[in-house]
């Protein structure tokens, strides 16, 4: 009885930090996507997000949590950078380089 | 006319003329420092050279690009442009319809269309005229496009480069400075601008490969790329460049990069075109 009790608590547990993995996967992925769309806004985005978020889509629909989180978050990372890169690179003075001088 | 509205006529007239010509002069300064820079870093070959890409500034490669131009690989894709010249669309009109002054027309290539308000490519021309005629334009990158592109270039061979960015339209010269600033800004993962592999960086190695100077690059488009294993237009090479510093490509003929080739073709005023050209 006690044996079964243990077993039945070690698999919602286990059941449990699944569901958690899967929803933490989801909603990054669905942060990356949104920060996606922002790099994009300003012409940041950076050749291979739109390819790290399809593939973790793909990873959490075969059930492969951990490499979906991953994806992801590398997808949500580069997509930052871009943006970032992008608001300075708007701030460039538009004139031709120092070493182009006359 | 009284005296104060003479006065506020006159002022409105002198800041016209000064922002006109100060537009003319940020062009033409431009030009001269850009052409200035890339003709010191290469003293020994001629503005024209500069067409010729790293061909002008690497024995070597020089060599077997000769060769290769002995039997030029566009060869197939200008006959084949001749044809699509000389065939009707189906409403009976065909491209002398459009471009009147017939196919050697690339030099007119980019140009402000004021009425438009945006600059306009020879490709965009093209659809422009096929859509004008009930016809099924042309994809921007690969394919037909090319044909066409190819024997237009190849009956402009010799004319020579030369870009206006109208004073009368300050949009023209917001296109063109949103071209400059394209090609100045750093962009991908790899951080990298045209500027810093095309000017900076003309004549050292990336990789394997060196970097052509910005100079003369757009006098050769469409080229037959050895990497493609056809011809393809400039904004495939855009594209090409853009995904090698690993940022997300533009579209084909959307805004940024017909503004990049309008900034980068005005850079090139004075070459004479030489295209189609065969590249690695």
């Amino acid at each position: 009885m006690k044996n079964k009790l243990l077993i039945t608590l070690l698999a919602s547990l286990v059941m449990s930090a699944n569901v958690a993995l899967a929803e933490s996967a989801k909603d990054i992925i669905a942060s990356a996507e949104t920060a996606q769309k922002k790099a994009a806004s300003v012409g940041g985005e950076w050749r291979d997000v739109g390819k790290f978020i399809k593939a973790a889509k793909t990873a959490l629909k075969n059930g492969d949590k951990k490499k979906a989180t991953k994806l992801a978050k590398k997808a949500l990372q580069q997509s930052k950078d871009g943006y970032s890169q992008a608001m300075r690179q708007a701030e460039v003075a538009l004139e031709l380089p120092a070493y182009m001088k006359k | 006319m009284n005296k104060k509205f003479k006065t506020i006529v006159l002022a409105i007239t002198y800041s016209l003329i000064i922002t006109s010509t100060n537009l003319q002069a940020d062009v033409a300064n431009d030009i001269e420092r850009f052409q200035g820079y890339l003709m010191k870093k290469f003293p020994d070959i001629s503005k024209q050279d500069f067409a010729d890409g790293v061909y002008a500034i690497d024995k070597s490669s020089r060599e077997s690009w000769e060769e290769i131009e002995e039997f030029p690989p566009y060869e197939i894709q200008i006959d084949d442009g001749k044809v699509m010249w000389d065939s009707k669309f189906a409403n009976g009109k065909s491209y002398a319809d459009c471009f009147k002054d017939g196919p050697a027309v690339a030099a007119q290539y980019p140009r402000w269309d004021k009425e438009k308000s945006m600059v306009i490519t020879l490709p965009l021309a093209i659809n422009n005229c096929l859509k004008a005629n009930g016809e099924k334009p042309l994809k921007y990158k690969k394919g037909k496009i090319n044909d066409i592109l190819s024997y237009m270039t190849f009956e402009s061979r010799g004319q020579t480069t030369n870009v206006k960015v109208p004073s009368d339209d300050p949009k023209a010269l917001e296109a063109y400075n949103k071209g400059k600033h394209f090609w100045l800004a750093r962009r991908g993962q790899l951080n990298l601008s045209c500027a810093a592999c095309h000017a900076q960086n003309a004549g050292n190695k990336i990789r394997s490969e060196i970097l052509s100077p910005a100079l003369g690059q757009t006098t050769h488009f469409p080229a037959y790329r050895s990497k493609w294993g056809t011809v393809g237009t400039l904004h495939r090479r855009f594209s090409g460049c853009n995904k090698q510093v690993r940022a997300k490509p533009f579209k084909a003929q959307g805004e940024e990069y017909r503004n990049l080739e309008y900034f980068l073709t005005a850079m090139s005023n004075g070459i004479k075109l030489n295209g189609p050209g065969a590249r690695k």
